[in-house]
């Protein structure tokens, strides 16, 4: 009997860790394009459609770290001013009318990116500007762009290499971050891009492998350029028309087998290794779990009456504010029959400060006068010496 | 870019040079040269030597300062043990002061003695124990000041709870009562009870224990919970649960309170009166834990997302109702101005929606709630107003002022909401304690934080050589190590209060240490593409040089020997 109920405990000891490991709370997308220039059409449009399809599944503009190097819908070349396609038909505008661009032009640069993804960034950088992920968040990661044997181009100024951004995330992972991380990348050697990984929890795949371009899948004749790059085209493929709702089951596994190397026209791979239980778990992974964003309410129930529920709660708050009144009334009675002191001194123990218009202030504190004396000084002595030079000169 | 176009011109000069040295070489098949005087080659020499010494004594140590990379001492083996929870075992000795003025001296002090008895068998998890004191009658009456923050002014521990044992006439078994707005538990026993000093186990004592053992099983299994990191422990699945619900700990949590509407009205609403009335008493009491700042803002227009199922009209009930489901659709994340991304803190949004008077009232299908907790973003409340008749067609509307009564029920939910998500227990069923024991929860959680994060940055030092390391983290890490131990001793004596105070510094110190804005390790060099950035610099540069010193070198050795063998 003794043994039965101790092969229960360990069995939904079991059970618990399980579940828990699965979950996670919430869900953060990082999508990059890293190259510039009206050429450079499709990369952008292919984070855009990426963005577009997250928002759909439900990660909402806050969670969403939007990266674009260039502005496509203003360029003067773009003959559809104000809008991205990403498809020859032209059925939907990229660019909309909602759309939260977080880094764009020369902000997107290699180190804003790997201090986005590190979180050491200024204090005055604003949340959406920042990736707010914890230990039980999700992210997605997806870079497009022009890349290399082990780099991938920023801006054609600069590169970020394999090890930095392995570095980068074995960073998150030690700070705790990121729950499950799946990285995706568009690039030619797409796939050489993720070998130097080593924090665990990832799912990488890329486009193509060592040697080998990614190609663009058709152009636009009106637009002018290429729209799309083939493997970003056939997984959106994917996300658009089987992954039709939030709840879909559809997992990571269905994901990969829908690469068809025919049609991508290079060979994409998938990392597993790093991720606990290898490929036979990660496979399980719903595509929603990186896609979409985790979707639980508690409807509070007015009725019950457990510790800590609503109607509980209520009474308990009430009590402290009736409390709070009274104590007031005593105080403003201690502090005198003035009624405008305590109600200064109300407002100071609450701290609720109310704005005040904030005049403009000096950016630095130290003295101008001492600079300006140390340069009066360097000033007098050069012309001193300029004056002895000629006067020595001549005497010589 | 610019170090190649000079190398490039530097090169052609020197052949043109040359160019001229042939020429003259060709001219001197007639004349030779005159030899050196000895004068030139002391200049040569000289000149070279200079080169070297520049070189040497300027550009070397030059190039080695600004290439290396500063890293600061940081107490590696310190911080990892502190990760490992090698250094501090954290424990809760929680005071309980046991006020008897009824019983005498001997039999209030058997009976604690006796009750602490029953309490430590009781308790399985040794790490939080209660202790018992009994409590001078004169120390009960000014109590009360300092249970709402939960802080002592003195250096002793914490006052936890007192228990006030007082008899009570026709009573067969005792009873306990919980003051719900103070920390005070009182203990209500017939009389005949009373514990004599000879019995060793008295049902009084032993019903005490168990009162107090009942009361903080909760915050014991949460401690426990966080202690073991996340795996173990009675009610596992519910703490986890409620964590999970619960917003990560902040320094500064970000309040915004949003009135949506998807027509015209209402257009205000009086949300200072209401933030002061109702919302101000609950963060008084939180100032002890974190700090808010809070905005508010009115939308109307604002319609749902075209994606989310619309209300449907209820017959039975003669409501538009939400089906549960549909809740996670109902914030229009695309649309309403959310998130406002001001500071540093997490934001937690509570969202007022008044419906369309074409869709009043709206309620919760399920359960005919009207409001509802989305975990670790916020709360949102249905709010009804009773309709007004405003013209003579008789279409109603909403009223266009909501008045601070109006919002009393909303703001009333919006403290529980903002109670939950902010992870407070949910027992004891007194506020204070509550709040208590959520100080003594938080402290153990930052505890925990800030120790792993000194291990992270331990790890992260060692892994990335080529990360820099600047003073000011060693500075932080230094700070961070000192305000744990406090934290640690604190806890140790049973002051809460201070534990969590020096807690909070660590952990955003530790937090500083580890994001701080210069350690980007961002570019990793392979040592093929050293060679590149060195060789075109260097090549052209170092060749002369190099061959110039052979030279004089070779010089002076020939010199040094003819030297030794004319004086042989």
């Amino acid at each position: 009997m003794l043994l039965f109920t101790r092969l229960l405990q360990a069995i939904s000891v079991l059970l618990f860790i399980g579940t828990a490991y699965a979950e996670h709370t919430s869900n953060w997308a990082v999508l990059v394009s890293t190259s510039r220039f009206w050429f450079n059409y499709r990369h952008l449009a292919n984070v855009l459609s990426l963005y577009r399809t997250v928002k759909r599944l439900g990660i909402p503009d806050s969670q969403i770290i939007l990266m674009l190097p260039d502005d496509m819908a203003c360029n003067p070349r773009n003959a559809f001013p104000g809008t991205v396609y990403s498809n020859a038909d032209r059925a939907v505008d990229l660019y909309g009318d909602n759309i939260e661009v977080d880094y764009r032009g020369y902000e997107v640069t290699v180190e804003n990116f790997i201090r986005l993804l590190t979180d050491r960034l200024d204090e005055d950088v604003p949340r959406s500007k920042r990736l707010g992920s914890d230990a039980g968040s999700n992210v997605l990661v997806y870079m497009t762009g022009h890349g290399g044997d082990q780099f991938l181009k920023f801006q054609d100024a600069e590169e970020i290499g394999a090890w930095d951004l392995a570095d980068a995330f074995g960073q998150m992972w030690e700070k705790k971050r990121y729950h499950e991380l799946l990285f995706m990348i568009d690039t030619c050697q797409a796939n050489t891009m993720f070998t130097h990984f080593y924090s665990p929890n990832i799912v990488a795949t890329g486009s193509s492998e060592l040697d080998q371009s990614s190609y663009s899948h058709h152009a636009d004749n009106d637009v002018g350029v290429a729209v799309i790059d083939r493997w970003t085209y056939y997984v959106l493929e994917f996300l658009e028309t089987q992954v039709t709702s939030a709840n879909s089951k559809l997992t990571l596994g269905d994901l990969f087998d829908s690469y068809d190397l025919s049609k991508i026209h290079s060979q994409p791979g998938v990392r597993w290794d790093l991720f606990p239980g290898g490929e036979q778990e990660g496979r399980l992974r719903t595509v929603v779990d990186f896609f979409g964003n985790v979707q639980d309410v508690e409807i509070e129930n007015a009725n019950a009456t457990d510790p800590g529920s609503l109607k509980e709660d209520l009474a308990e708050i009430a009590r402290l504010i009736e409390k709070w009144r009274t104590r007031d009334a005593e105080y403003a009675a201690i502090i005198g029959n003035s009624t405008s002191p305590s109600a200064d001194a109300h407002s100071s123990t609450v701290h609720l400060k109310t704005k005040r218009a904030v005049g403009p202030t000096k950016m630095a504190d130290e003295s101008s006068w001492g600079k300006r004396l140390v340069g009066l000084s360097v000033v007098g002595a050069c012309t001193a010496v300029w004056v002895a030079g000629t006067i020595l000169g001549r005497s010589a | 870019m610019t170090d190649k176009f000079e190398d490039h011109e530097s090169r052609h000069s020197s052949t043109s040079l040359k160019s001229v040295d042939n020429a003259d070489n060709q001219n001197s098949a007639q004349r030779v040269p005159p030899p050196e005087t000895p004068e030139a080659i002391q200049t040569r020499f000289r000149v070279i030597a200079a080169f070297w010494a520049v070189i040497i004594f300027l550009g070397f140590p030059i190039w080695w300062k600004t290439t290396s990379i500063y890293r600061a001492h940081l107490p590696i083996q310190e911080m990892t043990e502190w990760s490992e929870g090698k250094i501090c075992r954290p424990v809760f000795p929680l005071e309980i002061q046991i006020a008897a003025p009824a019983l005498q001296m001997t039999e209030s002090q058997h009976l604690v003695r006796t009750t602490q008895h029953a309490l430590d068998d009781l308790n399985e998890f040794a790490a939080h124990h209660l202790r018992l004191k009994l409590a001078n009658a004169t120390d009960l009456s000014d109590n009360g000041a300092s249970m709402l923050s939960g802080q002592n002014t003195g250096d002793g521990a914490d006052t936890a709870l007192t228990v006030r044992v007082l008899s009570e006439d026709g009573l067969s078994t005792p009873r306990s009562e919980l003051h719900a707005e103070t920390t005070q538990l009182d203990i209500f026993y017939p009389p005949s009870q009373v514990p004599v000093p000879s019995s060793s186990n008295p049902a009084l004592s032993v019903f005490i224990a168990e009162e107090l053992q009942r009361l903080y099983s909760e915050e014991k299994a949460t401690i426990a919970y966080i202690l073991s990191g996340g795996t173990s422990g009675p009610d596992a699945e519910s703490i986890s649960r409620r964590l999970r619900r619960s917003m990560k700990y902040a320094d500064t949590y970000h309040l915004s309170f949003s009135l949506f509407t998807p027509g015209a009205a209402p257009t205000s609403w009086d949300i200072e009166a209401a933030i002061q009335e109702y919302l101000a008493p609950l963060l008084f009491a939180f100032t002890p834990i974190s700090n808010f700042t809070i905005d508010t803002q009115v939308q109307m227009y604002a319609t749902f997302s075209p994606m989310a199922p619309p209300p449907l009209f209820d017959e039975v009930e003669s409501a538009w109702t939400l089906k549960k489901e549909d809740l996670s659709a109902f914030i229009n994340a695309a649309e309403w101005p959310l998130n406002p991304s001001i500071g540093n803190g997490p934001t937690l949004n509570f969202v007022l929606y008044v419906p369309d008077p074409s869709q009043s009232p709206m309620v919760v299908k399920e359960n005919r709630a009207s409001s509802w907790i989305i975990p670790q973003w916020g709360g949102v409340f249905l709010l009804n107003p009773p309709l007004e008749t405003t013209d003579s067609s008789g279409s109603r509307t909403n009223p266009a002022h909501l008045s601070q009564d109006s919002l009393r029920p909303a703001f009333m939910t919006f403290s529980h909401q903002l109670l939950t998500l902010l992870g407070t227990p949910a027992t004891p069923s007194s506020l204070p304690l509550r709040l208590q024991s959520m100080i003594r929860v938080r402290a153990a959680a930052l505890l925990l934080s800030a120790s792993s994060t000194m291990g992270s940055l331990a790890r992260l030092t060692e892994s990335l050589p080529s990360i820099p390391i600047p003073a000011t983290v060693a500075a932080s890490v230094a700070k961070t190590l000192s305000q744990l131990s406090a934290t640690c001793s604190h806890l140790r004596e049973g002051r809460f209060g201070a534990a969590l105070a020096s807690a909070r510094i660590a952990e955003s110190e530790a937090e500083r240490s580890f994001f701080e804005k210069s350690m980007v390790g961002q570019v990793y060099f392979p040592d093929e593409h050293k060679v590149a950035v060195y060789l075109p610099l260097l090549g052209p540069v170092g060749v002369p040089l190099i061959v110039g010193l052979m030279k004089e070198v070779k010089r002076l050795v020939a010199a040094w020997k003819a030297r030794r063998l004319s004086k042989a």
